[in-house]
């Protein structure tokens, strides 16, 4: 991997770390965005599209509600496009999925390690905060964000270099490479069904609806 | 008074920049309320300042995207002289059903929709092109969102759990709803269709029925175990399986 890309990839996981929850929030931490761009990056959009699709679909199982626990899907995106970006044939698409899984738990361990420093730092200037101080309150929220943008790019380095181990380690024979691939694929699309299916949950229109779009999926994909 | 809701609404963007366990949102919501109490009587080094950005600064979580209804509410109240009781059981009564709302609209409503979108386009255009199909999609709303909330939040005061009882919101939940399961309903085969066209037929009999056995399993998992976890467990079996065998 060339400098320049390696510089790209940190400042993009950089971003999309900090996208998952702390600025704004425009969805660029969404697996299918943040895997697509990290894939371009490394010169192949369609594989980190592919790796970002099965992460989309495992990240529709939890979505961000503020003080939930949830992996960062994004950064594990990232790792996972490196991972698969290069490898030969099936073998990118179930190995990318692994060291983003990885990644991802990874990050949602970094969310609450963050978040404690932060409350530390909170109890510590608590008479200052119910004085109204406003240096406080915005050295402490800038604190917060530093901290967020260092868990980001130090999980988004860990991650290329999860994806070098991996892609050096890769499991050598074609059998494995295919099952890791559908397994991973299996497990994705059966995470989005239940996702769907908590949804519908205890409204017959609902379910409806769901069986509705699954037969349009299905002829739209018949049809093409 | 000249309200400064552009400031506020750029600082709404970083309201959770210092989540944590202690007051949540809070000290962001803090951040974010100053541009619009800066012109309490006193100015900025005046004791009703000072009260008031203490107070935003205290325990705060509500969902993102309509934090600015209860920013712009709370700061309106503050200015229009509302006894302090009044503007704290406002501050506390509020963020729960706009996070609950909020939830329903973006989180389960909006965001599968144009997740939906990016899938279906992927397989239609440059997958670039459907990243910024998804991205549009979803900061169109967003951004409307954002500051439809803080004006009108700014604008009802005290009186917003009123004006959110009758919101356009309320009705856009009942519609936004059943479209974002129709949308899953749609990408679920849209999205198998792209990830195995490279399987042959007994891989994808074989990928059917682990997305099954996921689904039945999980159900009673994932609540406190999480897809990632589950994920990870299954991949780790078959690459440990592959060495083994």
């Amino acid at each position: 991997m060339e400098p320049n890309t390696v510089i790209g990839l940190l400042l993009w996981g950089t971003w999309v770390g900090l996208d998952l929850a702390s600025i704004a929030q425009v969805m660029i931490n969404r697996p299918l965005v943040a895997g697509t761009i990290a894939g371009a990056i490394l010169g192949d959009a369609q594989t980190g599209l592919m790796v970002g699709v099965v992460l989309e679909l495992f990240a529709l199982d939890v979505l961000p509600f503020g003080a939930a626990r949830y992996p960062d899907y994004g950064l594990g995106a990232v790792a996972a496009a490196a991972a698969a970006v290069g490898a030969p044939g099936l073998f990118g698409l179930g190995l990318g999925v692994v060291v983003g899984l990885v990644v991802a738990y990874a990050g949602e361990i970094g969310i609450q390690l963050i978040r404690g420093r932060t409350s530390a730092d909170v109890r510590r200037h608590r008479t200052d905060l119910e004085a109204g101080d406003r240096s406080t309150i915005y050295r402490l929220h800038l604190r917060g964000i530093g901290r967020d943008a260092l868990r980001a790019t130090v999980l988004t380095a860990l991650g290329l270099g999860l994806a070098g181990i991996a892609r050096f380690a890769h499991p050598t024979t074609v059998r494995t490479a295919v099952a890791l691939s559908a397994v991973a694929t299996g497990v994705g699309l059966g995470t989005a069904l239940l996702g769907g299916v908590r949804m519908a949950r205890g409204s017959r229109a609902s379910w409806t609806w769901l069986a509705t779009g699954i037969v349009a999926g299905t002829i739209w994909v018949v049809v093409r | 008074m000249k309200p400064r809701l552009a400031s506020a609404a750029v600082r709404l963007l970083v309201l959770q920049g210092s989540m944590n366990h202690e007051r949540l949102q809070g000290i962001g919501a803090a951040v974010a309320i100053e541009p619009l109490i800066r012109d309490l009587d006193g100015g900025q080094n005046g004791q009703r300042y000072r009260a008031a950005l203490a107070r935003s600064a205290g325990f705060f979580n509500t969902n993102p995207y309509l934090a600015g209804v209860a920013i712009g509410a709370v700061a309106r109240a503050e200015h229009s002289g509302a006894p302090l009781r009044q503007v704290e059981t406002l501050r506390s009564a509020i963020k729960g059903p706009l996070g609950s709302l909020g939830d329903r609209l973006i989180w389960t409503g909006v965001l599968p929709v144009c997740a939906s979108i990016g899938l279906v386009c992927a397989t239609l255009v440059h997958p670039l092109v459907a990243v910024a199909a998804y991205l549009l999609a979803f900061n169109a709303v967003n951004v409307a969102v954002r500051w439809w909330g803080l004006r009108a939040g700014w604008r009802s005061g005290i009186a917003v759990a009123a004006m959110l009882s009758q919101s356009v919101l309320r009705r856009a939940v009942k519609f936004v709803g059943p479209l974002a399961v129709l949308s899953i309903g749609v990408a679920l085969p849209v999205a198998a269709e792209m990830l195995t066209a490279n399987f042959d037929t007994s891989v994808r009999v074989g990928t059917a029925g682990v997305a099954l056995a996921t689904a039945a399993t999980s159900w009673f998992l994932m609540p406190s175990v999480g897809a990632a976890r589950v994920g990870i467990l299954a991949l780790g079996s078959v690459l440990v399986l592959g060495w083994i065998w």
